[in-house]
């Protein structure tokens, strides 16, 4: 019989000496568990600050100007001539273009989280707590939403009103608001079934200050774990929507945008497209596991307090 | 049943509606003149005005909406303006295309999914599955149209054994296939993972097995048999996503779908084309999605539908 399907919960937690040795107990599936998600976790951090610290200090790294030409010195390959990640058609040095763009992806992908987080917890807590017509309204927009064609509508909307920081910011909030609100609202339902709102019914609160000031920040740290994952979705959704020509224009270079150029030189010149979606991969990876081990953590610590 | 299923109809005829309004209004609140870009930069005032007239775009908006919830009731949604054909024509020409590539995808990425789930579950936290698992974050964070553009370098390019773009030989689907299911195996098998981890702590199991049920019997018959239908939805899903246009796919390999048609179908403002193509793939989605539905009775004799209509 296999021993990875056992009940982890059973291992043994008692101070008395007994039969279970250290060795055994590390062997225990919760033990591995707890293994899995710390290597998670490092990795994860190390996966992104590899790619966030450069990005960070790129004003301060004695590096090219990302928008300095030299015709003389187009497509030189890796590590020619003092250029790291080699020169692009332009002659630009790619490794300061990765990090400069970076910039501004990295940029619109928190400020997108930020705003999609705020309007999906409100609009989510709002459709859990006063249940009726604001979560029916709430719900059918959520399923709306979810069952329109997502790209096509971000690259109308960005048709529509100009390929400007904000306004892309602002189209990746609104294509992952539905995700935080889904989830802030079943948080919700749970916990206004608790004890202590109607306690604070009873005591004569108002209903919007026991949702603001009680059962949000109650909700908040486990609608929080998903911010990462939603960080992953929107540096790749704005990279794709760069990459299809509506991203931010120049002058800034973001990823997807120095891909899509590169594209034409795949015959000869192979940095220009492997090195900056490495650069998206890496961070992705990173601040996908992050986000994993960060859920699994908190999944266990739940299932414990709760006794199983 | 009998309730059920006009309901369901009715809901996601709906969404179709709701869906083609809201793009009915947008294209036309968009800058750029369809006009401009059909008659070329050298036309004249009176040329342009002529095309308007031509394209219906002279009228109100509100007359314009009016024809145009006609013209879904007769399936005729007007001529494309660049292909100066009927647009339900040129989107139906395409859909086989973006049909084949996504039926090929989905079909590899449940053949390779399901096991690699399972095998998961079974290994769930050895090292070997933590670094599967690791594989699996890494597949869904490559952005597709990379994936893409490093397979045609690979394997189109350095080692020319598949075509570059298009589809003319059937060796032309392979490396689109690929792109596309990387991030759906990669999705899939972590939730087969997680459908069979449960399965296998819940205690109907563990009766099971101390009843002397055989493992492969546990594992084949009753966890993936109870995993089944949330994976079957997952895999349903995603399918009637993809017949939206697997559009960053299709544009990095030239390949002649539905998806590159709207990138084509927004730059030059064809309204008639956007639109045909937003209620045929929207249509093709709704239907595709209530496939499923009515599926879980067969998968799932437990499920009554209607009654598990939250599902």
């Amino acid at each position: 019989m296999s021993t990875t399907i056992s009940n982890p919960t059973q291992a043994p937690q008692s101070p008395r000496s007994s039969a279970v040795t250290k060795q055994m107990l590390k062997k225990s599936s919760a033990a591995r568990r707890a293994r899995s998600t710390r290597i998670k976790l490092w990795l994860g951090t190390i996966l992104t600050l590899v790619v966030v610290v450069p990005i960070a200090l790129a004003n301060l790294l004695p590096i090219a100007d990302p928008n300095m030409q030299d015709l003389g010195a187009r497509r030189l390959a890796p590590l020619v001539d003092g250029h790291l990640f080699g020169t692009d058609q332009l002659g630009r040095d790619l490794l300061s273009r990765v990090l400069f763009g970076g910039q501004t992806s990295l940029m619109i992908g928190v400020l997108a989280v930020v705003v999609s987080g705020a309007i999906g917890v409100i609009l989510g807590s709002i459709a859990g707590f006063y249940g009726k017509w604001a979560d029916v309204i709430i719900s059918r927009v959520l399923e709306a939403q979810m069952s329109l064609p997502l790209l096509m509508m971000l690259l109308l909307v960005v048709a529509l009103f100009g390929p400007s920081i904000p306004v892309i910011t602002g189209v990746i909030a609104i294509a992952q608001w539905p995700e935080v609100a889904r989830l802030t609202r079943s948080l919700v339902l749970v916990e206004r079934e608790k004890p202590y709102v109607d306690a604070a019914k009873t005591l004569g609160l108002p209903k919007l200050r026991i949702l603001a000031q009680h059962v949000i920040p109650n909700v908040f740290k486990q609608a929080s774990l998903v911010i990462l994952l939603l960080l992953a979705q929107a540096v790749l959704l704005e990279s794709a929507l760069s990459f299809l020509g509506a991203g931010p224009q120049r002058p800034f270079s973001t990823w997807g945008r120095l891909i899509s150029d590169g594209q034409d030189y795949i015959t000869t010149s192979w940095w220009m497209v492997t090195l900056p979606g490495l650069f998206i991969v890496v961070l992705v990876v990173g601040v996908n596991l992050l986000g994993d081990a960060l859920r699994d953590g908190n999944l266990r610590r739940s299932s414990k307090k709760e006794g199983k | 049943m009998l309730t059920y299923l006009p309901k369901r109809i009715g809901q996601g005829l709906l969404t179709v509606f709701l869906t083609v309004s809201v793009v009915f209004l947008l294209i036309r609140m968009a800058p750029g003149d369809p006009a401009a870009s059909f008659a070329g930069p050298l036309a004249t005032n009176e040329q342009l005005a002529a095309v308007r007239e031509q394209f219906g775009l002279d009228k109100p908006l509100l007359q314009q909406y009016v024809i145009f919830i006609g013209q879904l009731f007769t399936g005729h949604l007007g001529q494309s303006y660049s292909f100066q054909a009927p647009a339900v024509q040129v989107v139906m020409d395409r859909l086989p295309y973006t049909l084949t590539l996504a039926t090929s995808s989905i079909l590899l990425a449940a053949l390779v999914a399901i096991p690699l789930g399972m095998w998961m579950a079974r290994r769930s936290d050895t090292d070997a599955e933590l670094g599967v698992n690791v594989l699996t974050i890494a597949g869904q964070s490559m952005p597709d149209f990379w994936t893409g553009i490093m397979l045609l370098t690979g394997f189109s390019v350095l080692i020319p054994l598949f075509p570059a773009s298009g589809f003319t030989t059937w060796g032309g689907l392979v490396l689109p296939t690929i792109t596309v299911a990387i991030l759906q195996i990669a999705l899939v098998s972590r939730m087969v993972k997680r459908e069979m981890v449960t399965n296998f702590n819940a205690p109907y199991l563990n009766i099971a097995r101390s009843r002397g049920v055989s493992e492969r019997v546990l594992t084949w018959k009753y966890a993936l048999g109870n995993a089944g239908i949330p994976v079957f939805t997952a895999l349903g899903t995603r399918f009637a996503a993809m017949l939206n246009g697997v559009v960053v796919v299709e544009v990095v390999f030239g390949w002649p779908g539905v998806g590159s048609l709207i990138v084509r179908a927004l730059e030059t403002r064809d309204y008639p084309l956007i639109q045909a193509t937003v209620l045929i793939t929207a249509l093709l989605a709704v239907v595709v999605q209530l496939l499923i539905d009515l599926a879980y009775p067969l998968l799932d004799p437990r499920v009554r539908l209607g009654k598990a209509a939250s599902a």
